[in-house]
């Protein structure tokens, strides 16, 4: 069987565009963030409908999306956000169905109508560089970190590839990221907070400010407090602190290996993923496991 | 020294030290750690280090009981042979000028001339506790007290590559250009982290750094030794 290396080259970059996969673990050591998809379920959907080995590189898309030419014959699947995606222009395409890509296709994102990031699988995952571990994009650990006009991507093209018959369009569902209940576990500084204090954010519903990128989401709501500054200590995706200010700042997969704001709550690994589908405005509360 | 635990869930678990930057409870951090990856390396995902925290995620649950049975393990484990790291690495550095824009600041704040604010800063022996924020980037200890100095009310939205400044209690280098709170005092001219090597960082955890004072001669010489594969760190 031939693989030819073949690129995909984006005439609109998108604003967020960048390669995933589960991400670079084992190097927080050095400072590292773990990096990998923002969602990912969603990542895991569209290699799962490939039949490609799990944790393949997909690319991951936020509103603005991107749009892009195939130099060779593919195939593709989208899962994650909900977005009007157009194949050659005109075809409008649901999440979870594969398309077979011809040479010079035309995939473009437009609007997104609900959720945060889209993801696309290709055909045995993306060839970009492979290091310390992970695929995952990152600054100064992969040559690029997001996606720039006129810039390629490598993949795998297999023209003569014979197929097992999957389900051309399996369905993709993305109501399992309506859920505004986000389960957290109470986080090494929870219980300096008064009682009152940990009741108020419990009952509290929580709006997802405009401050959201794949380091960090932070909330709208304010909670003043006193809480005591820490001495710089470990954090993770879905750690969540409390700043001076009142802020609440939930870390997400690009986040700094450690921090110095006491560390209030710790969000589930499944709630994870559907917080970060949620949208700036969205709303969500936190239950405690 | 008294060790407590915090359980997030059954597989994130912190042991905590007294809160201070001290020396001591670094070494006690990294002896806990050698014992945990030779004992139980198997079970263990990742230890992440705090100035007084050791993390773990774990690839097994772990119970209450298990953290408080591991504490009891900790004080006895022998004092034996140290695998402390012991290296001495000298940094050259250019402190003010456009490499240090906030050095005249410093030394408004604390009634200081620029030129003790230098010999303080590079007089002190620091200790890398932890790599952390962005990488390669040192978290130190070891400030000479009269130099803390509050992070910025307003973080800055560029600071170089190469910047050293000093943020509340520490002192550290910019690895690369990143948005930051620190005041900046200088500049060093070495890279500090470079992903194609293994490790990506020159200096250990418990290893110690020092700042030597360079004239901008001397500054854009490294720069070029760098750039051209030339220069070489040397530790003690």
């Amino acid at each position: 069987m031939i693989k030819i290396p073949s690129y995909i080259h984006f005439i609109q970059p998108g604003l967020m565009t960048s390669v995933q996969d589960l991400g670079r673990f084992n190097l927080a050591q050095y400072g590292i963030p773990y990096s990998g998809a923002m969602d990912r379920y969603s990542l895991e959907q569209v290699n799962f409908l490939l039949q490609n080995p799990k944790g393949s590189a997909v690319l991951e898309m936020s509103n603005l999306g991107p749009e892009m030419v195939f130099e060779r014959p593919t195939r593709i699947v989208f899962a994650g956000a909900e977005a009007d995606i157009l194949w050659n222009k005109k075809k409008s395409i649901k999440n979870g169905q594969i398309l077979e890509i011809q040479e010079e296709d035309v995939i473009k994102i437009k609007n997104f109508r609900k959720g945060q990031w889209l993801y696309m699988g290709i055909q045995g995952g993306f060839e970009t560089e492979y290091i310390a571990g992970s695929k995952s994009w990152y600054p100064q650990i992969t040559p690029r970190f997001k996606i720039k006009k006129n810039d390629s991507i490598c993949y795998l093209s297999e023209e003569e590839r014979f197929y097992p018959s999957v389900e051309p369009k399996a369905k993709v569902r993305s109501d399992w990221f309506g859920n505004h209940l986000i389960q957290v576990f109470p986080g090494p500084e929870w219980h300096l907070l008064p009682k009152l204090l940990q009741n108020r954010i419990l009952k509290k519903s929580f709006t997802v400010s405009e401050l959201i990128n794949r380091m960090a989401y932070q909330l709208k709501e304010e909670i003043s407090n006193d809480l005591p500054q820490i001495l710089t200590a470990p954090v993770y995706p879905g750690t969540i602190q409390l700043t001076p200010g009142g802020n609440l700042i939930i870390l997400m997969r690009d986040a700094q290996v450690t921090g110095g704001y006491p560390r209030i709550l710790q969000v589930d690994n499944v709630s994870l993923n559907v917080l970060s589908q949620k949208r700036s405005g969205d709303k969500i509360k936190f239950s405690i496991l | 020294m008294e060790i407590r635990f915090f359980r997030t869930h059954s597989k994130l678990v912190e042991f905590i030290w007294p809160p201070l930057i001290s020396e001591e409870i670094l070494k006690a951090l990294i002896k806990v750690q050698q014992y945990l990856e030779k004992e139980y390396g198997e079970g263990i995902k990742e230890i992440r280090k705090g100035y007084h925290t050791l993390s773990l995620k774990l690839q097994e649950e772990i119970s209450e009981e298990d953290c408080q049975e591991l504490i009891e393990e900790f004080k006895r484990i022998p004092a034996g042979p140290d695998d402390y790291p012991t290296k001495t690495w000298t940094l050259p550095v250019l402190y003010g000028g456009e490499y240090g824009k906030d050095l005249e600041l410093l030394a408004k704040i604390h009634k200081l001339k620029t030129e003790e604010i230098i010999q303080m800063h590079s007089e002190s022996v620091y200790t890398i506790h932890f790599y952390g924020f962005l990488p390669g980037f040192m978290y130190l200890g070891g400030l000479n007290p009269n130099l803390y100095t509050k992070r910025k009310e307003r973080p800055e939205r560029l600071i170089q590559e190469g910047t050293v400044a000093i943020g509340g209690q520490q002192t550290g280098i910019y690895p690369q250009e990143s948005p930051g709170g620190w005041n900046a005092i200088g500049s060093c001219p070495l890279p500090l982290f470079d992903i194609q090597k293994k490790p990506p960082v020159f200096a250990q955890v418990g290893d110690s750094i020092r700042f030597k004072v360079i004239d901008l001669e001397t500054y854009k010489k490294i720069k070029f030794q760098v750039q051209n594969g030339k220069y070489e760190l040397k530790h003690d």
